[in-house]
């Protein structure tokens, strides 16, 4: 399949090239994040999750979206500069559990939305879980 | 006057621990918030700490219904970074036993959604079933709940007689083409229970992203053996069944032609198992640095692992699961919206949670 044809014209001077390790990578993102979430929403693309990680060497955290576009798997790495990034929630319904796991598991603010607790309870310290420095 | 109903953490129906807070008026629920997190056991903080052999083996008790699903996406995310392809012979083994799995996770279900009906003998029936579909597990693996097929680069037991493997299943697609099939598609007791509740529009499915037969029972027709075929999927010949009205009876309506389904996936794989090598038998793997993606359609819907490795390293950095729970389960707020109380626990059970995979 060309993932070309079918990703939205805001992504189309881009070419993720073919697959690769699983999916096909925009690499850096494109676009913000909020932007990305409503070109994708544009295009029928399926939310499939966030992927959070540590990069090594104190190069901070970085954020994967992955969604999913007519059986091709898209992932947009974002590098956070902070701890936080803006939300996709109010555009993007199926983000909302994820974005809670991941401001748990990794101390990350999705700048924009509330949070209620989703894996922890009321008051339990977040980013213990999954962040190396407050392990 | 409005009145706030917890149902949980413990299922009436599941036994798994998991709250939905009800705002109900009358017998009718206004809205509805769920809870999760009660099992939460950190296993992708642990995935962590373990070497690449033993991660396959914790990652197999993710889930007790599914665990074959976990180590086979797990192992195809390894090897797109070890660089393996499995032979031929290991693809179609994946595939029986994920079938062989579908089988029984559908079947199980049939039985706790009859009971939830009241209809306790089909339950009955649904699980004396799925005890002979883990008997064609355990001739194949050794093993009942987590069967140790999946490694990297294959499997690890070969299926030395496919012919008695497939008289198995010829005998257990009879049976439960005569008992759970009729029953789910055509019984009036199950349509009267069953039909126009729980609806999920293909408006709220698209936009909360379900998966699995919860998607395809809203008319979504997204099924990754067919649009990302893996393992031997590609080879086999079967139809994705689709339905359009969003309720309870449409995801039970799906799940029994599955049923169907799978047994014909199982002949063809079992008929055309392929000679050869069942692995690639390198004894050691070396990973590259970076992160691997992959996704297998479960009994429940997609399962997707990202894994990244470091340099060097015997462990895996990071593994990331979202698991076909974790992405339906929020629909089913819109699910119970409008519903009568009692009808409720039927709701929920029909996406087929499981809060194993959920909280992980």
């Amino acid at each position: 399949m060309n993932v070309s044809e079918t990703i939205p014209s805001t992504l189309q001077e881009l070419d993720p090239g073919p697959e690769r390790i699983g999916a096909h990578w925009f690499s850096p993102a494109p676009m913000s994040v909020r932007q990305l979430a409503q070109a994708m929403k544009n295009c029928s693309a399926r939310f499939v999750t966030i992927t959070a990680y540590q990069l090594p060497r104190d190069e901070g955290l970085c954020l994967e979206y992955v969604w999913d576009l007519d059986g091709a798997l898209l992932a947009f790495p974002f590098r956070l500069a902070a701890e936080s990034i803006e939300t996709i929630y109010d555009i993007c319904e199926a983000a909302d559990w994820i974005e809670r796991e991941v401001h748990e598991g990794f101390a990350i603010d999705f700048n924009g939305r509330a949070y209620e607790p989703l894996l922890l309870r009321e008051g339990d310290r977040i980013g213990v879980n999954l962040r190396e420095e407050v392990k | 006057m409005s009145y706030k109903l917890p149902m949980g953490p413990y299922h009436p129906a599941l036994e798994e621990p998991y709250k939905l807070e009800m705002i109900c008026e009358g017998e009718t629920v206004c809205d509805a918030k769920l809870h999760i997190g009660f099992n939460f056991r950190g296993i992708e903080h642990l995935a962590e700490t373990r070497n690449y052999i033993q991660v396959i083996a914790l990652m197999e008790r993710v889930c007790g219904i599914c665990s074959n699903i976990h180590t086979l996406t797990l192992c195809q995310a390894m090897e797109k970074l070890a660089g393996q392809t499995p032979p031929p012979r290991a693809l179609y083994i994946r595939v029986i036993m994920a079938e062989l799995e579908r089988l029984h996770s559908h079947v199980l279900w049939a039985g706790i959604a009859a009971k939830l009906m009241g209809f306790k003998t089909m339950f009955m029936a649904c699980f004396g079933l799925r005890e002979k579909v883990m008997d064609v597990l355990q001739t194949i693996s050794g093993n009942r709940v987590n069967y140790s097929m999946n490694r990297i680069g294959g499997v690890n037991r070969d299926i030395p007689d496919p012919e008695s493997v497939l008289k198995m299943v010829e005998i257990l697609e009879r049976e439960i083409i005569d008992t759970i099939v009729p029953v789910f598609t055509s019984s009036g007791t199950v349509r009267s229970r069953c039909a126009h509740i729980g609806v999920l529009t293909h408006e709220k499915a698209v936009s909360c992203g379900v998966v699995g037969p919860t998607a395809r029972a809203s008319g979504l027709m997204q099924d990754l053996r067919k649009v990302a075929p893996y393992a031997a999927y590609a080879d086999m010949e079967f139809n994705v069944p689709v339905e359009t009205d969003g309720d309870v009876r449409a995801r039970l309506l799906v799940r029994a032609l599955e049923i169907i389904e799978s047994c014909r996936i199982l002949r063809q794989a079992l008929d055309k198992l392929p000679p050869g090598e069942i692995h690639t038998g390198d004894a050691k793997v070396v990973f590259m640095p970076g992160t691997a993606m992959s996704r297998v359609e479960a009994p429940r819907g997609e399962v997707f692992y990202s894994v990244s490795w470091k340099e060097n390293s015997r462990n895996p950095s990071r593994v990331h699961v979202r698991t076909p729970t974790f992405a339906n389960m929020p629909a089913v707020r819109w699910m119970v919206i409008g519903a009568r109380v009692a009808d409720t626990p039927l709701i929920q059970a029909s996406i087929d949670p499981c809060y194993s995979c959920t909280d992980r």
